[in-house]
């Protein structure tokens, strides 16, 4: 194609009309879909990565059921299924360090400076995050199917069946938008990566020990069950526990509800996050 | 209206820092804009400004109608930004970049495989499409960026020196395709510190220096204040020889140049060769070497940016 014809081309630019209202939220699907794709291609061709973090509940499931299984106590945790009573606390686990992992590429972007282009584009604001919470939701979709499928070959019967397996996987979803919209929160505030990092390692493990994920809150010291109570994994991991192993209660949707109000809590912080950060951000 | 880019007091400060100080620019539709000046002189904190990376400390600052303060996505939508440095695009091929990028900016998706063709081939990088942007060169990422930029026709194409870092045969290739680019009627804003490079690609350019505008216009206008000519001598002498010429009546400014050069701006070279060879016989100055030139945008940019213009105040 010569110049001239592009020039041509030129002279038909796009139809900028209908820029509010109108479509906009096809333009932003369209947005959110291509973003997943960039996230979707990178790890598709890191295939350590992608083995390696499929695999890895899988594995920690496990550890759990050959080894910690006998060290516990049945009266303690209330049922003498233990990977069964494991399985919501290594969904939970696997969440949080999807949400480690999955802020990376923003730092990265942050960093490289790939975030100033993309700012300069008419994309909205949230795009980004909510296309890092789709694109995680899918992965660790793989990844929560290939945990129950082990589970089911240890001998976990979810007692809730395939229904209530897709309730888990909704859970996880909710859960997802919470600890994604958070991590990508800190992302965008620390000055660098190394800060990142530090807080995001030292808020983890207390996170997750401070959750219902190793020990039922019955069996907490006063003051841990207040933290864990107020804790969003708790209930994530409430709701998985009952679906595996005691039915249809209704503190299924207690659970639900409250992970919804907390995913869309985080979700107004990261994006407020996002927006403070790129809307001033000095030079570099 | 015809301005494009339209600023108006336009200041940045960070914290104490002052980084533009009062910014006016009218940039009009086709031009081809050089923001000229030495790092650090507050090119990139403009830009940014511009693109809506960056809010404004005081002022305003339009671009195609709108500001940039309060209407962004309107801007964003009209501009195409190049970066400084090379976007970072990971595992991703030359194609999945382009077409990610043509999604982002709502190409309807029909067209987007064939539009990034076109801007692929319109920078030359369409028989690299589908390789790993890691396998690229620094040149052809660059071009990659370009192409990102013209995407969606912007009406102005944001360049923060474009060549930067790059070898001298894919600096000639990006100029070509900015040069294309004005073809296609696009308003071009460019940011560098290669006076070449703003002497050969913008008819217009602004000149800045620690935060503020010191001179702007054509570049043949601001040559042409600087003096129709110059004529550069190389003696043993160099102070003898300025003190010398200096009181005649053809000589504008002398500045002298490292090595013991002088510059000497006159409006007519064709008098004052022979008139600089007579003074030095005259005065017994071996002239060893004797040039003359059109003023370049360096002689510009030494006259108004302070530096060297207080070795011609100490001297005259």
């Amino acid at each position: 194609m010569t110049i001239e014809e592009v020039a041509q081309e030129n002279r038909a630019p796009v139809d900028l009309a209908g820029t509010e209202g109108g479509d906009a939220r096809g333009r932003w699907a369209q947005e959110v879909m291509a973003l997943a794709r960039r996230w979707w291609i990178e790890l598709l061709r890191e295939r350590l990565n992608l083995v390696f973090s499929i695999l890895q509940p899988a594995i920690w499931l496990v550890f759990f059921g050959a080894g910690v299984e006998r060290a516990i106590d049945a009266e303690v945790i209330g049922t003498d299924d233990y990977i069964g009573f494991m399985l919501a606390g290594v969904v939970t686990f696997t969440i949080v360090g999807n949400g480690i992992s999955g802020a990376m590429p923003l730092l990265w972007d942050k960093e490289t400076g790939y975030l100033d282009r993309l700012m300069s584009m008419p994309i909205a604001r949230s795009s980004v995050i909510v296309s890092r919470f789709v694109f995680q939701v899918a992965q660790q979709t793989v990844q929560i199917l290939l945990v129950v499928v082990v589970a089911f070959a240890l001998g976990v019967r979810i007692a809730t069946g395939p229904l209530g397996l897709a309730v888990i996987l909704l859970t996880a979803a909710l859960l997802t938008m919470s600890v994604t919209a958070a991590f990508s929160a800190l992302a965008y505030a620390v000055p660098q990566h190394g800060t990142f990092f530090a807080v995001a390692g030292f808020v983890t493990l207390p996170l997750l020990f401070m959750s219902s994920a190793f020990v039922p809150l019955e069996a907490m010291p006063l003051w841990m069950e207040v933290v864990a109570r107020v804790n969003p994994l708790t209930y994530a991991i409430e709701s998985m526990r009952t679906l595996v192993l005691d039915g249809w209660e209704a503190r299924v949707a207690t659970s639900l509800a409250l992970l919804t109000l907390a995913g869309a809590a985080c979700l107004a912080l990261g994006t407020w996050q996002f927006r403070k950060q790129t809307g001033d951000r000095t030079q570099e | 209206m015809s301005a494009v880019i339209e600023t108006l007091g336009l200041r940045k400060v960070f914290g104490d820092h002052v980084a533009i100080e009062s910014l006016d620019l009218n940039i009009e539709r086709g031009d081809v804009f050089g923001l000229l000046g030495p790092n650090g002189a507050g090119k990139t904190t403009t830009i940014r400004m511009l693109t809506t990376l960056l809010a404004p400390s005081g002022g305003a600052a339009r671009v195609c109608g709108f500001d940039v303060a309060t209407q962004p996505s309107e801007v964003r939508r009209r501009i195409g930004y190049v970066m400084q440095t090379v976007a970072y695009r990971g595992l991703l091929t030359g194609r999945e970049c382009v077409e990610i990028e043509a999604a982002l900016y709502h190409l309807p998706r029909r067209d987007i495989p064939h539009r990034a063709e076109v801007v692929l081939e319109a920078v030359g990088m369409l028989p690299h499409a589908d390789r790993r942007w890691t396998t690229y060169s620094g040149g052809m990422k660059k071009r990659l960026d370009l192409a990102c930029g013209l995407l969606h026709w912007p009406e102005v194409l944001v360049l923060d020196e474009p060549s930067l870092g790059l070898d001298v045969q894919s600096r000639h290739n990006v100029w070509g395709y900015i040069r294309d680019r004005h073809v296609g009627g696009a308003t071009v804003l460019l940011a560098t510190n290669y006076l070449d490079e703003a002497d050969r690609l913008c008819n217009k350019v602004a000149i800045i220096d620690r935060g503020s505008v010191v001179v702007q216009g054509s570049p043949s206008e601001l040559k042409r204040a600087v003096g129709a000519e110059v004529v550069q001598v190389s003696s043993g002498e160099p102070e003898r020889l300025r003190r010398a010429i200096e009181a005649e009546r053809w000589v504008k400014k002398i500045i002298a140049g490292e090595h013991g050069d002088l510059h000497v701006y006159v409006e007519d070279a064709s008098i004052a060769l022979p008139a600089v060879m007579r003074l030095g016989l005259e005065h017994g100055i071996n002239l060893e070497r004797m040039t003359y030139s059109q003023p370049s945008l360096d002689d510009v940019f030494l006259l108004h940016t302070g530096r060297e213009l207080r070795e011609v105040g100490a001297a005259s």
